[in-house]
């Protein structure tokens, strides 16, 4: 079995507040402060995201349950398998070019909105330039954003997701030791 | 540091259960987010909700300032900042600039956060038509459909009878367009530091065990109409200690003649400027 | 020349000296004990478990000391502390039947299987102060033990299909109130766990409405019992449960008119009571309350503050209540000054509008 963060209040701590800022801060990637050991399927940047924000009060589900993955989760955290992506605090995609439509996580309820799931996205990378233009709450001005490897239509989902606010479905994006956040507010604009 | 305890006194679930809470709040400005809010050592209605948020956040290379009022030295604020730097052992300020975190009750500094500092407000009351609605149920309706109509008629109602609306704090906002959201009591003075904040802003109410957020570089509106459109307090005078013309002034009776000096609420602004003056 | 008020550390802290010797009051006489209070102070020490949602006599004790006496102010020690305890897992629903019962009475039957026993009550003492000191007195130890088994009065009642049938199995997995936040609509466990936590006297209050119209509420005191009852665990690793103590609880189950409706033959229902210790006006408090909130689920009309589940709920709590009560003692200097220049334009422009000159007090003098 590998081991978790090595100060767990501390690295959680830590983690969180990077957590905080990017989702307070959309599409600008910060650069995650631990990286703790992983099983082989999950990136050490979701890892760090989910040993900070999941325990026994809430429901994972994985798109790619391989290995040991959930035993490595389940050990560490006490989280509890969602059966399906609706029933998910937490979802983690492995596999963005073959993730299941936003369509197929909680939205939350229009009196609680909050009851939605949080995706985490595993990708190969993200940057500033060429790709969408987005704005919204947290962001200056606009920023443009390029993410590799989500599905081709992934953009015209999030787009009609939108249409539904403030249900919605709130994301981070991780690769290497950033991660980037994608919150239901931020908006994409026409470019 | 009290050994004990946790650091920063919450067990590791409940910090976890918050910092849950915490980025849903942000993903959905300004709507309330319920939370499974814990008993603190400090009563309800006196800052359970910040404190809470606070120890949620906290690590050991923060600086923590406090202030109740404006003032990092009234009892409240005093017992809190003593709270933290026992049970987390944390660095202290009273300095505006040199804070990471800053919790608040009834003001926003005057000094302009950065986007490196996040303010937390104590929430009292957090739904902002509360008083015109008693019950939650009704409320967590109106929000979802955002049928603001009460709030309007409410409004309408002070121009109708005193010519201007008669709302001096806890003053209505929306947020990005679509919630209605209390700003905590803090005097509309205020209200405009909220929109577009370079700073993360975050409130918790303990009592009603709710936490809400107003994101950076956010639009934030002060409920007004056109033909009345909102307007901040304004004074004659001046600080009596450092001349400031622009801050919030506090009142104070110097005498049993009812002699009366205005000073500024913002204690920490107030001494930089003396000490510039100096 | 005026300075800005300083000093507030300074000033907590003599006011903490202030109140530890005011705690302690003259240092000739003996310092309580916690035994003394647990001992002869048993039903503050009830109350204090109860409300403070754990069962711990010795720390209950312990709050009554250092809150000089102040109820609610112990019961908010003990929640502050009990917060941050582990929880190493939840205990099997008490069972109230197999209760070592010390005291149980009914009001609805002259005589019933097991017997009415008074146990160690105040309700027939004749309220006179009693000026000497307490001498032990030695009890009469009873001819024939109590039964082991008392069944229950509205077991009776059910088996003759004259009251609701209760099934403890189909109940739903209670959520635990002090880790999850107050929703609307409650249902009844949610709502039982927070009258259980609930102040007594505002549900003595609440309950007693509902004697006097404001509800429709015609109860019997079915059974009141009180005693001690095994606490049990089942481990996940074990798969069996087993007992880790037992501990004193008071119980009431109120018996009510109901005239029918939603379907349902006119026929008796309940209301539940339940506190830890012996907490017999808290029980029957809670049971009458408890009725009442069942208003919607009964097909009542609910007309009467003690049926509407979000103002009986929502202010039951004496922590938060006391807390946003006594909050107004704290500074509102920011938002009075809000206050006071509004009220000064309003009244500025009130005597531009009629032409006379604005009240001296309105615009103050300045130094």
């Amino acid at each position: 079995m590998l081991a978790a963060f090595a100060n767990p209040v501390f690295d959680s701590q830590r983690t969180f507040r990077e957590l905080l800022q990017a989702m307070a801060r959309p599409a600008v990637p910060r650069a995650l402060p631990v990286l703790p050991p992983a099983p082989e399927s999950v990136a050490p940047a979701a890892m760090a995201i989910l040993l900070t924000l999941c325990d026994a009060a809430t429901a994972l589900w994985l798109q790619q349950p391989v290995g040991n993955a959930l035993e490595h989760l389940r050990f560490h955290t006490g989280l509890r398998v969602a059966q399906t992506a609706k029933e998910a605090d937490f979802a983690l995609i492995t596999a963005p070019d073959a993730m299941p439509s936003l369509q197929s996580f909680a939205q939350g309820e229009l009196r609680y909105p909050d009851r939605s799931t949080s995706l985490i996205v595993q990708v190969q990378g993200f940057r500033n330039e060429a790709g969408v233009c987005v704005a919204g709450p947290g962001i200056r001005d606009q920023e443009m954003l390029h993410i590799e490897g989500l599905p081709a239509d992934f953009w015209t989902q999030r787009a009609a997701l939108a249409e539904s606010f403030p249900l919605g479905i709130d994301m981070f994006f991780v690769a290497e030791q950033h991660v980037l956040a994608l919150p239901r507010t931020t908006r994409l604009l026409e470019h | 540091m009290t050994p004990r305890y946790n650091f920063a006194f919450l067990d590791e679930d409940t910090k976890r259960m918050l910092r849950r809470a915490l980025l849903k709040a942000v993903a959905i400005p300004g709507c309330q987010i319920p939370f499974g809010s814990r008993e603190m050592p400090l009563p309800y209605g006196w800052g359970t909700g910040g404190i809470q948020v606070t120890a949620a956040l906290l690590g050991p290379d923060d600086v923590l300032k406090v202030i109740d009022q404006g003032a990092d030295d009234t009892t409240n604020a005093v017992n809190i900042r003593r709270f933290f730097a026992r049970v987390a052992g944390i660095a202290t300020t009273e300095r505006t600039a040199e804070a990471t975190l800053i919790q608040t009750r009834h003001r926003i500094p005057e000094t302009p956060l950065r986007e490196d500092q996040i303010l937390v407000f104590q929430v009292p009351e957090p739904e902002p038509l509360r008083t015109l609605e008693a019950r939650e149920t009704e409320t967590r309706t109106l929000h979802a459909l955002a049928d603001y109509g009460l709030m309007h008629v409410k409004l309408y109602e002070d121009i109708a009878r005193y010519g201007r609306i008669a709302t001096s704090y806890d003053y209505p906002v929306l947020v990005d367009g679509r919630y209605l959201t209390s700003p905590s009591p803090i005097p509309k003075f205020d209200n405009p530091k909220l929109d577009h904040s370079p700073a993360l802003m975050l409130f918790g109410a303990g009592r009603e065990k709710r936490i809400y957020a107003i994101p950076p570089y956010t639009r934030v509106e002060s409920v007004a109409f056109e033909d009345h459109p909102f307007d901040v307090q304004q004074w004659d005078e001046r600080c009596a200690l450092c001349g400031s013309g622009e801050s919030y002034l506090d009142e104070v009776v110097v005498d049993d003649r009812g002699t009366r000096m205005f000073v500024c609420s913002d204690t920490d602004f107030c001494s930089q400027r003396t000490e510039a003056q100096a | 020349m005026y300075v800005a008020v300083k000093g507030g550390e300074q000033a907590i802290a003599r006011s903490l000296e202030l109140l530890a010797e005011a705690r302690r009051g003259d240092p000739a006489v003996p310092e309580l004990e916690l035994t003394q209070i647990r001992e002869q102070l048993r039903l503050g020490v009830a109350r204090v478990m109860q409300e403070g949602s754990l069962y711990d006599e010795e720390l209950a004790a312990l709050a009554i000391r250092q809150a000089a006496g102040d109820m609610l102010e112990a019961i908010f020690l003990l929640r502050a502390y009990r917060t941050t305890l582990p929880r190493f897992g939840y205990t099997l629903p008490l069972e109230t039947d197999g209760m070592r019962v010390r005291r149980r009475v009914s009001g609805t039957f002259k005589d019933i299987p097991g017997g009415q026993v008074l146990g160690p009550t105040a309700d027939y003492t004749q309220r006179l102060l009693d000026f000497d000191t307490t001498p032990p007195t030695a009890t009469t130890s009873a001819e024939a033990p109590l039964p082991a088994e008392m069944p229950r009065v509205l077991d009776l009642l059910e088996a003759e299909a004259l009251i609701e049938p209760a099934d403890a199995d189909s109940d739903p997995e209670p959520l635990d109130l002090t880790r999850e936040p107050l929703t609307f609509p409650a249902d009844r466990a949610t709502r039982l766990q927070n009258l259980a936590r609930g102040d007594e006297g505002y549900l003595l209050g609440l309950a007693y409405s509902t004697q006097r119209g404001y509800a429709e509420s015609h109860p019997f005191a079915g059974e009141i019992r009180m005693g001690e009852v095994d606490v049990c665990i089942c481990p996940e690793e074990l798969g069996f449960s087993i007992e880790i103590g037992s501990i004193t609880v008071t119980e009431c189950q109120m018996i009510n008119q109901f005239h029918g409706g939603n379907g349902v033959p006119p026929q008796f229902t309940r209301g539940y009571g339940l506190s830890m210790g012996e907490g017999e006006r808290k029980a029957m408090s809670m049971a009458l309350v408890d009725r009442a909130l069942r208003c919607d689920e009964l097909g009542e009309t609910a007309h009467a503050p003690a049926q509407d589940q979000e103002f009986v709920l929502s202010h039951s709590d004496n922590v938060e209540a006391s807390g946003f009560v006594q909050h107004l003692k704290l500074p509102h200097y920011v938002d009075f000054q809000a206050e006071l220049s509004l009220l000064r334009t309003l009244a500025k422009q009130q005597a531009a509008d009629s032409g006379e000159q604005p009240l001296h007090a309105a615009g103050g003098l300045h130094a």
